[in-house]
Parts: structure tokens; C-alpha cells; sequence
């Protein structure tokens, strides 16, 4: 999976925004959306949000977990516990920088923010090596992954999925008639 | 996204070699040391260091793998083959002592490949490999990083026939795990920089590793600085050349 495409997937989650023109309620397939109105807040979609901010006819509010406060508590409890904490939002990465990215003007302290999410992603990407490591050498044969994001997960993939395989190959080798006595054609 | 407009089949890595997959066929050629066992009549060509025309009986000579496959059976002895001094008790040790410190791509470019294939021909009138082999397994920490149920399993195969390649296999993947780390962390951090020094010292094995944990490291990377959301030519369309009309007629 491309990181492209897990982004795609989170522009489906909700926030709200503050328009600035009036709509009646629009209906899609996905669901109705509004209706707008001047100064009163409605929930959209984030591809909608960021579609609305480009033109200049809302204003985004922040998601209730994007602020400093909130984000250093999450940083402190991902770095004092060993396993993985719940994150605020399944897809915290990719909203954090498309809302910063688009809409940096409407959240404050956002170059903190960032600062804070990025220090969250490290310490978790940290986590997840040294994980998969103790995963490879007890030689486990399968894991739980709580709370560990989509993209989390599609960085290390394919590297993991590799290993494990190869792994699998080597060891079915210690069964043995696994595959000893086959008739060998040459 | 990006798609490969090639992609390579894997090798096989255990005992079954993958048919269409390049490294199996380029490790189909690496030497083994074998003994012949009986009289091979006018092969001598295959033997370049003597000029006779026979390969007599008991010659040393190295074969390569697929010959070796084809030639080895177990109950009439034609060829009888020899570990390789990479899985001997010897090397065995230092990569028990330290996995990571090898060069295992100067050491046979395809170690675990090898060292899978070499199951192929267990030879258990093989005194003193099979003694070499005993020691090593029992020298194994019980408890240690192989579960002690699977150590029991193991000794309980090793008394019954003194089965040899069992425990090079343990040795194989347990030099796997021990560079596993190395492998994953160099592969996931090298951003932007010469892989090169990197990668030297892997076997293809872990080499086809390190490049999938750089796929994924790079495709975030671009991903994160925003290069992702820009759209760029494919490398198909870029390396298309117009064919000239001159080509195309004789």
C-alpha cells in the first residue's frame, strides 16, 4: 500500500469547519452533508474541509485532540510505556498534515504541534522495531497489534512480511520429511 | 503509485528450489566439494586437473550443485558430497559467537539458500561431521532462544539417527535472527544516502530485505515532504524511445 493511499482513506474522517456562505443540505452517496450557514459549525468530511479552505469559503476548527496540552500528555504516556498507547485518531499522522499543510492558519501553535505529533510518530516507530525484533528473534508466530495505526503498519510491511516469510522457509526446513523423499526429475 | 514494471520471482530460500527465480538458478551453480564413489568412464573432460580420461574411483573434485542434486542418492552411492566450510563446525561457532560480523556476501552470496539445498544430501556414514554436528547441538543453551521443547525434539532426532543437517539449519536461522536487527534498522534509517557500505556485507537474502524495508522507508519519506501529491511521468513512458523507421526495416 502506498502512503498515498492511506492518506486518501483519511480523508474520510469528520471535522468541523465554520462556513462562510449558506447551502441547503447536499446529499451523496456517502452520506448528506449540512446545511451551511454563515458562523455555525457543521461536520464534513476532511477532503470536503480542505476542498472549502482552498477556496477560502470556511474555516476549519481543529480536531479536539490537535492541541498542545493534549498531544504532550499522549507524547509522555508513549514514552514512559512499553507497549503501545491509544492514539487520539486512527489516521493522528496523515490528519495532522493535511490540516497543517492547508489550513496552518486556523490552528494555533501549529509549528509545535507538529513538532509534538512527529516526536509521538518517532517514538512509536521506535517501539514498533524493537517489537518486531523481539517478534523475529523469540521466533514468535504471531502478534497482537494494538493500537498501532495504518500507516504505521504500511511503513514496515512489506520488510516485515519479507523477514517472517523467509523465516518460515528456514524453519519448515528443521521439520523433518517436510519435503525429504520427494522424487527429484532431472 | 509506483509499480515495478518488473517484477523478479523470489527464490525459494527452503529445500524446493523456485524454478523461475534467478538467484535459485545462479545458486544452482555454486561448487560443492564431492568425492566420487564409483567410476565415472570418459568424464574427464569434467575434471580439469588431470588429463585422464576416466574420473577415477574416490577423486576429490567440486561439482556444482545441480550436477551434485542430480548425480546424489541415498541408496547407491555415486557421489558423495561435503559441507561446504561455511556450515562447518568451525564457521558454525563464529556465527553462534556473533552473526553480525560476517560477511556473508564474501562468505558464498547465498548462505541460507545453500545451506537449505544442502539438506538435499544427508550423509549419516559421515563420522566425524555428524560427531562435530552432536557437539554443536548439545553446546546449544537449552531455553536459550530456541524454545527447549523444540531442543528436546532435536536430541531425541539426534540420537535416534545422528541426522546432521538439522543442526546447521538451527545455525542458519539462527544467524538469520541474530542480523535481523542490523539488517532492519540500516535498511529503515538510511534515508538519502549511499546504501552501499550497507549492503556489502549481506547475503542476497538480506539483501532483497534491505530493499523492501527501503521501499517502504522512501515511499513515506516522500510521502511526509509532500512528493507524493505530485504527479510525475512513469518510468515506462520515460524510458520509451520512438522507434525509428530505419530500426524496424531490414
Amino acid at each position: 500500500m502506498d502512503p498515498s493511499e492511506v492518506e486518501f482513506l483519511a480523508e474520510k474522517e469528520v471535522v468541523k469547519i465554520i462556513p462562510n456562505f449558506s447551502l441547503d443540505k447536499i446529499y451523496l452517496i456517502g452520506g448528506d452533508l449540512g446545511p451551511f450557514n454563515p458562523g455555525m459549525p457543521v461536520e464534513v468530511p476532511v477532503w470536503l474541509a480542505l476542498n472549502l479552505k482552498q477556496r477560502q469559503k470556511c474555516r476549519i476548527v481543529q480536531p479536539e485532540w490537535m492541541d498542545v496540552d493534549k498531544l504532550e500528555e499522549i507524547r509522555d504516556l508513549e514514552r514512559k510505556e512499553e507497549t503501545f498507547t491509544p492514539v487520539p485518531s486512527p489516521y493522528y499522522m496523515e490528519l495532522t498534515k493535511l490540516l497543517l499543510n492547508h489550513a496552518s492558519d486556523n490552528i494555533p501553535k501549529a509549528d509545535e504541534i507538529r513538532t509534538l505529533v512527529k516526536d509521538i510518530w518517532d517514538t512509536r516507530i521506535a517501539k514498533l522495531r524493537l517489537s518486531a525484533d523481539s517478534f523475529i528473534s523469540q521466533q514468535e508466530a504471531h502478534a497482537k497489534l494494538d493500537n498501532l495505526t495504518l500507516m504505521e503498519i504500511n511503513t514496515t510491511r512489506s520488510f516485515l512480511l519479507n523477514s517472517l516469510n523467509c523465516m518460515y522457509k528456514l524453519r519448515s526446513n528443521l521439520q523433518p520429511g517436510s519435503s525429504r523423499g520427494k522424487s527429484q526429475d532431472y | 503509485m509506483e509499480t515495478p514494471s518488473y517484477v523478479p520471482v523470489p527464490p525459494g530460500v527452503g529445500m524446493e528450489d523456485n524454478f523461475f527465480s534467478l538467484d535459485d538458478i545462479l545458486l544452482s551453480h555454486e561448487r560443492l566439494p564431492s568425492r566420487m564413489e564409483c567410476l565415472f568412464p570418459r568424464l574427464g573432460f569434467l575434471e580439469k586437473s588431470s588429463d585422464s580420461r576416466d574420473i577415477q574411483e574416490g577423486t576429490k573434485m567440486e561439482m556444482p550443485l545441480f550436477l551434485a542434486k542430480g548425480l546424489y542418492e541415498r541408496k547407491r552411492r555415486v557421489v558423495s558430497v561435503e559441507l561446504p566450510k561455511v556450515y562447518k563446525e568451525g564457521w558454525r561457532t563464529v556465527f553462534s559467537a556473533d552473526p553480525t560480523v560476517v560477511d556473508l556476501h564474501k562468505m558464498g552470496p547465498y548462505y541460507y539458500g545453500l545451506g537449505s539445498q544442502m539438506l538435499h544430501f544427508d550423509s549419516p556414514e559421515n563420522p566425524e561431521i555428524a560427531q562435530a554436528i552432536l557437539q554443536c547441538c548439545a553446546e546449544w543453551p537449552p531455553g536459550g532462544a530456541i524454545g527447549s521443547n523444540m531442543l528436546g525434539h532435536f536430541q531425541k532426532l539426534m540420537s535416534v539417527s545422528p541426522c546432521l543437517p538439522l543442526s546447521w539449519m538451527k545455525s542458519n536461522i539462527m544467524t538469520f535472527i541474530g542480523r535481523f536487527r542490523r539488517t532492519m534498522d540500516s535498511s529503515q534509517n538510511a534515508y538519502n544516502e549511499d546504501t552501499s557500505a550497507l549492503v556489502e556485507r549481506l547475503d542476497y537474502l538480506e539483501r532483497a530485505l534491505f530493499k523492501a524495508g527501503q521501499s517502504g522507508l522512501n515511499s513515506f519519506q516522500c510521502w511526509e515532504r509532500g512528493r507524493a501529491s505530485t504527479l510525475t511521468a512513469s518510468s515506462l513512458v520515460l524510458n520509451y524511445r520512438k522507434r525509428k523507421i530505419t530500426d524496424l526495416q531490414p
